[in-house]
């Protein structure tokens, strides 16, 4: 972009547009995601200290079940409708936590229910969130694969 | 969980003073590292359970501080065998271990299996 010269016709339009274009509110955006991602991830906390004193999980082990009970939660709610409208008020505030990706999977099944299980449900369900599994998976098996060979080698 | 509770350090053999007098100085010699507070103290037959918490802004050298702990005990008493940790699961389970302990009902060996238990948990990774 602006690489190219531009015709005067453009370069009008572009001022024109400059004048009527609404500014993104950045700081406040970046705010109210500071303050809903921190309160999802004190729901967090808090579940992961339930299942410390409730149940046998160490600090180290509390993260997987506490992963799993907040995609629990975050399905609950993209089902009853209410994420949306948490996510368009906080923005990157709810989809970046483990919540944000419940969300995707679970909303892309609602989504596409009508065309059938296998072909609907099952063929988009993971087109948003498919991504982000496989890229945790292999990123893990190559740094699993450089690690052995290492070891293999006697470097570490 | 915030709050002290500063336990009292307990061994699960009742009658051996020489192992609350252990239990007791490991406990000093623990609390005297600055990053830490609220230290709890086992001893059991074999092993020494540390268990403390770690202040909140010194979170991030949690390893270095388990590793610092464990290699100044070990220094200092190297009969012992230490397990140190920061966990607060284990901290949680060994106010409830001390607790049992107190009733004179609950024998020496229960203690022992269940501070193996606790012990357990520190291996736990998954």
């Amino acid at each position: 972009m602006g690489k190219k010269k531009m015709t005067p016709e453009q370069e009008q339009y572009k001022k024109l547009e400059q004048k009527h274009e609404l500014k993104r509110p950045v700081l406040k955006n970046c705010l109210k995601a500071f303050l809903v991602g921190g309160t999802i991830c004190l729901i967090g906390q808090a579940v992961s200290y339930f299942y410390m004193y409730f149940f046998h999980f160490t600090e180290q082990t509390a993260g997987n079940p506490t992963v799993a009970t907040m995609i629990f939660f975050s399905m609950l709610l993209t089902g009853f409708g209410v994420y949306d409208h948490i996510g368009q008020f906080a923005g990157a505030g709810s989809a970046v936590p483990i919540t944000g990706f419940g969300n995707s999977v679970i909303s892309a099944a609602i989504e596409h229910r009508t065309e059938g299980f296998v072909l609907g449900v099952g063929g988009n369900m993971f087109k948003l969130a498919g991504s982000v599994i496989l890229f945790g998976v292999f990123s893990a098996f190559a740094v699993a694969l450089i690690k052995t060979l290492l070891i293999m080698w006697g470097v570490l | 969980m915030i709050q002290s509770v500063n336990p009292e350090p307990a061994a699960v053999r009742r009658n051996s003073g020489k192992d609350h007098e252990l239990a007791e100085k490991i406990k000093k010699e623990v609390q005297a590292v600055p990053a830490i507070y609220d230290v709890a103290v086992i001893k059991g037959k074999r092993e020494v359970l540390v268990a403390y918490k770690v202040k909140h802004m010194q979170r991030f050298h949690m390893k270095r501080i388990e590793k610092e702990i464990k290699e100044k005990l070990e220094k200092k008493y190297p009969k012992e065998t230490f397990i140190v940790s920061s966990d607060f699961k284990i901290f949680i389970e060994v106010l409830e271990l001390k607790k049992r302990m107190k009733d004179k009902d609950y024998s020496e060996k229960d203690s022992e299996e269940r501070l193996q238990k606790i012990i357990q948990f520190k291996k736990e990774l998954t």
